[in-house]
């Protein structure tokens, strides 16, 4: 037996997300204890929605769209900060992974009770945005599907990202930066012809811009070109594959210390 | 023979830091606990305990060795290693804003328990560390002494075949902690397994089967705490109190130490009445007591730490 050992025998098929519903649910749970957080998680957005509405509402469903896509993203923020606070500060990721809980069930359930948890006030405007502006099924599926996209990148990021620390207090800064740098700056609450045009592209290659300008275009307020439609589709899609998979690799690799 | 609940083979472990040297953490550990035991690591701080623990409970990769949990490899077979064992992480807390029922309800979910089994479960480890009256509190509002709690609760729930305490008592109070040993003894009466750390001396005598003393990533000595203390020299010990109690007059009953001014003779029943006639012929008071684990513990320690400085 030497370092170069195998972590040992992955099981396969659905056996690979063993204890996925338990602790969801414990997750959930944990999360709906902490009502505060849950309140401060919108102050953003709602904060943005006032300053349209007050100044120009023709941007408001670009902000509306913008505010349920940061929503969503930013659970990936929430799940850097619960992962590294249960292993860091309360060593419980071991009880966890001493057990038969799988490491990929132990990451997914964390991400999907932290999007569960926050979803009441995502609904909240979703209601909103049907309200002012109807959406057709084409851009209800769309939303949902960039959503999606965009809570398995964000999640999946954070928790890779959370197991880089051996410190709390180091987090905060580098999360904070990470999901609102690329959560608030890019055309995300704003439309994306505003952006300037040399980095458009860039915009449609990161997830969260992505996932608003492809939600915007199937609900006919976000005109773009079949070249840029691909490019954030296949952006969003790629990525997300790319950092899940990645995820899902390094939770088994990082459920036990080298 | 039947299975060991654990087998460990020449257990090393090196940490390879990014920055400075490395760090030999175990150097060869061997022990075996058998199904039923419950056993205790002895050590000093940082020499080794929790890094063989975790090693034995699929957390870490060792360097080199061997160790099998009812036989299945633990590096090779994890997946295999880790329905058959619960850990109570050192230095762990429950979820703070979960209450301890649901910390432990939950847990158990995870495990693939049904929830009625699940409900009945939380309730009776609950109650038997104590918890019933803060059982719909949550945890963040709790004592450290009544947190720890819940990690045992959540643990000796499970009823695993092997459990690892790591440290498990540490800041409860002396009521607790006697909770905590019952729940342990009823729990190999049923058929667990338990391998535990501990600095309290007096915990790992009454509750082991079997003691390892670990030094410096090495086994020091083993056995039950009965044969530990024989090494020592003796099984009584003859304090003589005061200062002016000539020790080289005593060496020849057993070894001798000087400690707070007082000098103590560890010996066999047989020679003790020699030594109070000769403290009451010197005017000495004297008082006869068991060696006591610690007393053993600190001298093979102490002896090694010596050995190895010389």
């Amino acid at each position: 037996m030497t370092r170069s050992v195998d972590a040992g025998r992955v099981p396969l098929g659905l056996d690979r997300f063993r204890g996925f519903s338990a602790f969801l649910e414990t997750e959930t749970r944990v999360q709906l204890h902490e009502g505060p957080s849950l309140v401060s998680a919108f102050v953003i957005q709602v904060i943005f929605l006032v300053f349209v509405a007050l100044l120009d509402r023709s941007y408001l469903v670009y902000t509306l769209v913008g505010a349920i896509v940061f929503s969503i993203f930013t659970v990936g923020e929430r799940v850097l900060n619960e992962a590294a606070y249960i292993r860091l500060d309360h060593k419980l990721n071991e009880l966890y992974h001493a057990s038969p809980l799988t490491p990929e069930s132990y990451f997914l359930g964390m991400s999907g009770g932290v999007l569960l948890a926050y979803l009441p006030p995502v609904v909240l405007l979703l209601v909103l945005l049907q309200v002012l502006f109807p959406l057709s099924v084409t851009g209800a599926a769309m939303l949902t599907a960039t959503c999606l996209a965009a809570w398995l990148f964000s999640s999946a990021l954070g928790y890779s990202f959370s197991t880089l620390f051996r410190d709390m207090r180091a987090i905060w800064p580098y999360s904070s930066l990470l999901f609102n740098l690329f959560g608030v700056l890019p055309p995300v609450f704003y439309p994306l012809f505003r952006f300037p045009t040399p980095l458009q592209p860039v915009a449609l290659a990161l997830p969260p811009s992505a996932a608003s300008a492809l939600s915007l275009w199937a609900m006919g307020y976000e005109p773009l070109r079949t070249g840029a439609i691909a490019l954030a589709a296949v952006s969003l899609t790629g990525e997300t594959i790319a950092v899940l998979l990645f995820a899902l690799w390094w939770a088994r690799r990082s459920a036990r210390e080298g | 023979m039947s299975t060991p609940a654990l087998e460990a083979r020449a257990v090393t472990k090196v940490y390879e830091p990014r920055r400075g040297p490395a760090v030999q953490a175990l150097s060869g550990v061997s022990l075996e606990v058998q199904a039923g035991q419950r056993v205790s690591l002895l050590g000093r701080n940082g020499a080794g305990k929790t890094t063989f623990l975790k090693i034995a409970s699929t957390l870490l990769r060792p360097t080199s060795g061997e160790v099998r949990i009812f036989g299945h490899d633990v590096v090779r077979r994890p997946e295999d290693v880790r329905p058959l064992i619960a850990v109570v992480p050192q230095e762990s807390h429950p979820f703070f804003h979960l209450t301890p029922r649901e910390q432990v309800y939950t847990y158990l979910l995870t495990r693939g328990f049904s929830r009625e089994t699940a409900k009945a479960r939380t309730q009776e480890a609950l109650e038997q560390m104590g918890l019933s009256e803060v059982a719909d509190r949550l945890s963040v509002t709790l004592s450290g002494g009544q947190r720890q709690r819940t990690m045992v609760a959540t643990i000796i729930a499970t009823e695993a075949p092997l459990l690892f305490l790591d440290e498990p008592t540490i800041g409860m109070d002396p009521f607790a902690r006697r909770g905590v040993w019952e729940s342990l003894r009823r729990l190999t009466r049923k058929g667990s397994t338990i391998l535990l750390t501990t600095h309290y001396l007096d915990e790992a005598e009454v509750l082991s089967d079997r003691v390892y003393i670990i030094e410096r990533g090495r086994v020091l000595a083993f056995g039950t705490a009965e044969e530990l203390k024989r090494l020592t020299g003796g099984t009584l010990r003859v304090t003589l109190a005061g200062a002016g109690a000539p020790e080289e007059s005593f060496r020849s009953f057993g070894p001798v130490l000087v400690e707070d001014g007082s000098v103590h003779i560890i010996t066999e029943p047989d020679r003790v009445n020699e030594i109070l006639a000769m403290a009451l012929q010197k005017k000495i008071p004297a008082t006869v007591g068991p060696v006591t684990l610690e007393e053993a513990f600190l001298r093979l320690v102490g002896r090694s730490i010596h050995d190895e400085i010389g």
